[in-house]
């Protein structure tokens, strides 16, 4: 097993890239190789040492026995285990944009808030966000139609606008509360919403569940309330209580499903 | 600069050299006979030398790229390469950045490509576009067969005024040739409609689009244009819509050609979307016998077939409701535009995929016209970039031409879904390209079709445009080797552009200014101020722009390379 531990020294100001310091890449790099690395920052690449002090103990054969320790801010620090296919980040702080974007295995463990596109286009693994995240947490990439399809994306604080959109596969869970358009696009896969949800979850949702325990501020036209379900079971998980089971999108001829709590969601009832 | 290639093996075929081993001397940036003994030599002893490339259909500027780009930021984050001490960092796979399609092109031995597409109201963008794609010489073309004053000119059958009309219009453009697409049915398109068959007149107007295609060709040669008139007809990407395409290129059977750089009257452009037959996606099959064999009977036409290459790609084209009904087919986005008096534009993203019923039927049929179409000068290797697949795609194209071997592998082990053996000929022919063929549907033939009096031919005099690659031919089987001819046509071992190296082993060594060739007509002048009097009311009237702010000026077109004809002769 080896452990590799950044302890920050400075912040930029314009932000640092990591997506080459993923266990894949350097399980089997000494603490000579991290010294010589330049890390990319905006068009030009700077030693990581001038940011960073890099402690590395013990020996790695594979990715799996790698765990990364990142003690400091991250704020300004994107593509923190972008593409990354097996071993461990804990990332002490918070971090920027793409935690955790295409990857395929291992897992990330964020102790702060993660900014936007967090798990984008996640294929695998387990990405855990302790603090809030921004908009777009496990979605497509911008333009395309092909968003998060495996993983598990948890995230203990509240979710920003479109998260899930287009996803096609995986779990995504929120346990605070979560803003506009959750799980556009969506065609597969599973969305659990612990907390209130401002609008429009599902928006031209084709397929999947999303499960909210909250309230829910407004619904799109384009669901259909099909039943009140007591304890049912959704997307191979048990749940107590009552839940409204709404399908849509009709305006796209959806099957998706969408699970409101039935005492939180009274007003919505017809 | 004098250089001397060296034992080069040569594929000239306007010079009906094949495979000889031969020394091609270039100075000053022209072929020429011999070089002093001071010249420097280039060993490329026993390797492929051949005219640099013409790409003689492809995408490559304009407004619709821009959309494109913009609206697939997807696509753009393929092929994404550092800067280099030569080039500018590269991004993009189906919608290449500008200065990735000029390095892309000339890394394969590219010198020349057509822009297919310009309306003239956007030509100052699209020259300012190619003023940004570097070693390329760039031929556009405009847009005339949805054009509103095109369309009067058709519908009363002036062809003198028309004549005229096109020759003011290529002087305001600044464009090489006439290109036509879905004509009536982009305009057609202004109202939510289309037009099918060739005989459907256009809403409101009451002409059709054989009258259009006849008059604009008519009118074509009354001009003695270089280029005779590019055709995209009626009912792309449609079941059933071979016999408008036959119908097409039979209304210009007649046209007497005025030309003696060219051999047709009309260019069937990526004939693999015009030959299909059945009547919906359900009984859909091959209608490339009956395109074949109009070509081979008749001498005034030439194609180029616009090769699926069985990618995710972006589709664009001024064919504006063929493009809705894509979207209606896969679902996927898509972005429409409105080109005043013009003509339209649509584009959505494709997955050509092996695995899909339909996708593998077109990829046949393309490779049915390329062996069924038996002169090569007749037929040119395109992939419609990006619409069929991008243009990066040409050596593969190459090596399934060389290798039955490949073909037949691919329908056996399921490469490809059955439709394209099932469905088509495919897996009866046995024909295979030699590399003459290849030089000639990537070289000579395009050159000849465009009339080009300066390239695709390594005659003493012409551009020393010239591509050498790493392959001997006399020391491989492209039927057994069809990754080793893929591999040697992606990265050329030199890329020479007007006597310049360009590209050495496959890298970019030097960077140069794209040039824009255009058609100057003379001899109408009179005739040309007369029509523009009489448009000039209703351009005021209709347009969103002032004719003074819709003109190309010289300055957009820094490197001109003019081409000089006398209507009439």
């Amino acid at each position: 097993m080896k452990t590799i531990t950044f302890n920050q020294k400075k912040t930029s100001q314009i932000a640092l890239e990591f997506d080459e310091l993923i266990p894949d890449e350097v399980y089997n790099w000494e603490k000579a190789d991290f010294e010589k690395y330049m890390v990319p920052i905006g068009n030009s690449r700077f030693p990581l040492t001038d940011y960073f002090d890099i402690e590395v103990d013990g020996s790695a054969e594979a990715p799996e026995e790698v765990k990364m320790i990142l003690n400091g801010d991250y704020g300004r620090v994107k593509y923190i285990g972008t593409k990354m296919g097996a071993g461990e980040i804990i990332v002490n702080g918070p971090v920027d944009l793409h935690c955790g974007s295409q990857m395929k295995g291992g897992s990330i463990l964020v102790n702060g808030d993660a900014e936007s596109y967090a798990g984008r286009e996640m294929e695998g693994g387990s990405l855990t966000i302790m603090g809030n995240t921004r908009e777009f947490c496990g979605c497509s990439y911008i333009g395309d139609w092909r968003g998060m399809n495996g993983g598990t994306i948890t995230i203990h604080g509240n979710a920003g606008k479109q998260l899930g959109e287009c996803l096609s596969g995986g779990s995504i869970y929120v346990k605070g509360d979560c803003d506009i358009l959750a799980g556009i696009h969506m065609t597969k896969g599973f969305i659990q919403i612990d907390g209130d949800v401002t609008r429009w979850p599902g928006g031209q949702m084709k397929n999947g569940d999303i499960v909210i325990n909250g309230e829910l501020g407004r619904l799109l036209e384009g669901f259909v309330q099909e039943d009140i379900v007591e304890n049912p079971e959704i997307d191979g998980k048990d749940f107590s209580g009552k839940y409204i089971k709404y399908t849509g999108d009709i305006a796209l001829n959806g099957k998706g499903r969408l699970w409101l709590d039935a005492e939180k969601n009274r007003h919505l009832l017809y | 600069m004098e250089y001397v290639l060296k034992n080069g093996i040569v594929y000239d075929p306007a010079n009906k050299v094949a495979g000889e081993k031969k020394d091609v001397m270039f100075k000053d940036g022209k072929i020429v006979d011999s070089v002093s003994a001071d010249a420097k030599v280039l060993d490329v002893t026993d390797k492929i030398v051949m005219p640099a490339g013409i790409d003689p259909h492809a995408h490559v500027a304009g407004p619709k790229l821009v959309v494109g780009r913009i609206y697939r930021p997807e696509d753009s984050r393929k092929g994404v390469t550092h800067k280099t001490d030569v080039t500018r960092s590269e991004s993009g796979f189906s919608i290449p950045s500008c200065p990735s399609t000029g390095y892309r092109y000339s890394r394969m031995g590219y010198g020349t490509v057509v822009e297919a597409a310009v309306p003239p109201l956007e030509a100052k963008h699209t020259h300012e576009e190619i003023n940004s794609i570097p070693n390329l010489d760039i031929v556009p073309l405009s847009l005339f067969g949805n054009n509103w004053f095109v369309l009067q000119y058709a519908k009363q059958n002036q062809i003198e005024d028309l004549a005229a009309f096109v020759a003011a219009w290529l002087k305001i453009a600044k464009c090489y040739g006439v290109k036509i697409v879905n004509p009536c049915g982009s305009e057609a398109w202004g109202w939510g409609m289309n037009v099918h068959g060739l005989d459907d007149p256009a809403p409101y107007w009451d002409v059709t689009g054989r009258e259009v295609v006849t008059a604009l060709a008519k009118a074509n040669e009354m001009l003695g244009m270089p280029h005779s008139v590019h055709v995209h007809p009626n009912d792309l990407g449609h079941p059933g819509n071979y016999p408008t395409t036959v119908s097409t290129m039979d209304a210009l059977k007649d046209i007497e050609k005025n030309s003696t750089v060219r051999g047709q009257t009309m260019h069937l452009t990526h004939a693999q979307f015009h030959a299909y037959g059945g009547t919906s996606w359900r009984d859909a099959d091959s209608g490339a016998d009956h395109i074949a064999d109009y070509v081979n009977k008749n001498d005034h036409i030439t194609i180029d077939v616009g090769q699926v290459t069985l990618d995710e790609t972006t589709t664009m084209t001024a064919d504006a409701p063929m493009e809705f009904d894509l979207y209606k087919l896969s679902g996927l986005k898509w972005a429409n535009k409105d080109v005043e008096l013009e003509t339209a534009a649509g584009i959505v993203p494709v997955i050509y995929s092996g695995k899909a019923p339909v996708n593998s039927l077109q990829w046949a049929i393309g490779l049915e016209l390329f062996l069924k179409v038996n002169d090569p000068w007749k037929v040119c290797l395109t992939t419609d970039h990006p619409n069929a697949g991008p243009f990066i795609r040409y050596p593969r194209i190459i090596s399934w031409l060389m290798s039955n071997e490949r073909r037949q592998e691919m329908m056996d082990n399921r490469e490809v879904h059955p439709w394209s053996h099932r469905r088509t000929s495919l897996a009866s022919l046995e024909r295979e390209y030699d590399f003459n063929e290849i030089a000639t549907i990537t070289r000579a033939g395009p050159a000849k079709i465009y009339g080009f009096q300066d390239r695709g031919a390594l005659t003493p005099g012409y551009n020393a445009d010239i591509a050498v690659f790493d392959i001997n031919p006399n020391d491989i089987d492209p039927s057994r080797n069809p990754e080793a001819i893929e591999k040697g046509f992606s990265t050329a071992m030199y890329t020479i552009k007007d006597g310049e190296i360009l590209v050495k082993d496959g890298d970019i060594v030097k960077v140069v200014k794209s040039q824009t060739l255009w058609t100057n007509v003379k001899g109408m002048e009179e005739q040309e101020k007369a029509v523009m009097e009489r448009v000039m009311p209703d351009f005021t009237r209709y347009y969103t722009v002032k004719f003074e702010n819709y003109q190309v000026h010289d300055k957009y077109l820094p490197n001109p390379i003019v081409t000089e004809v006398q209507a009439g002769k």
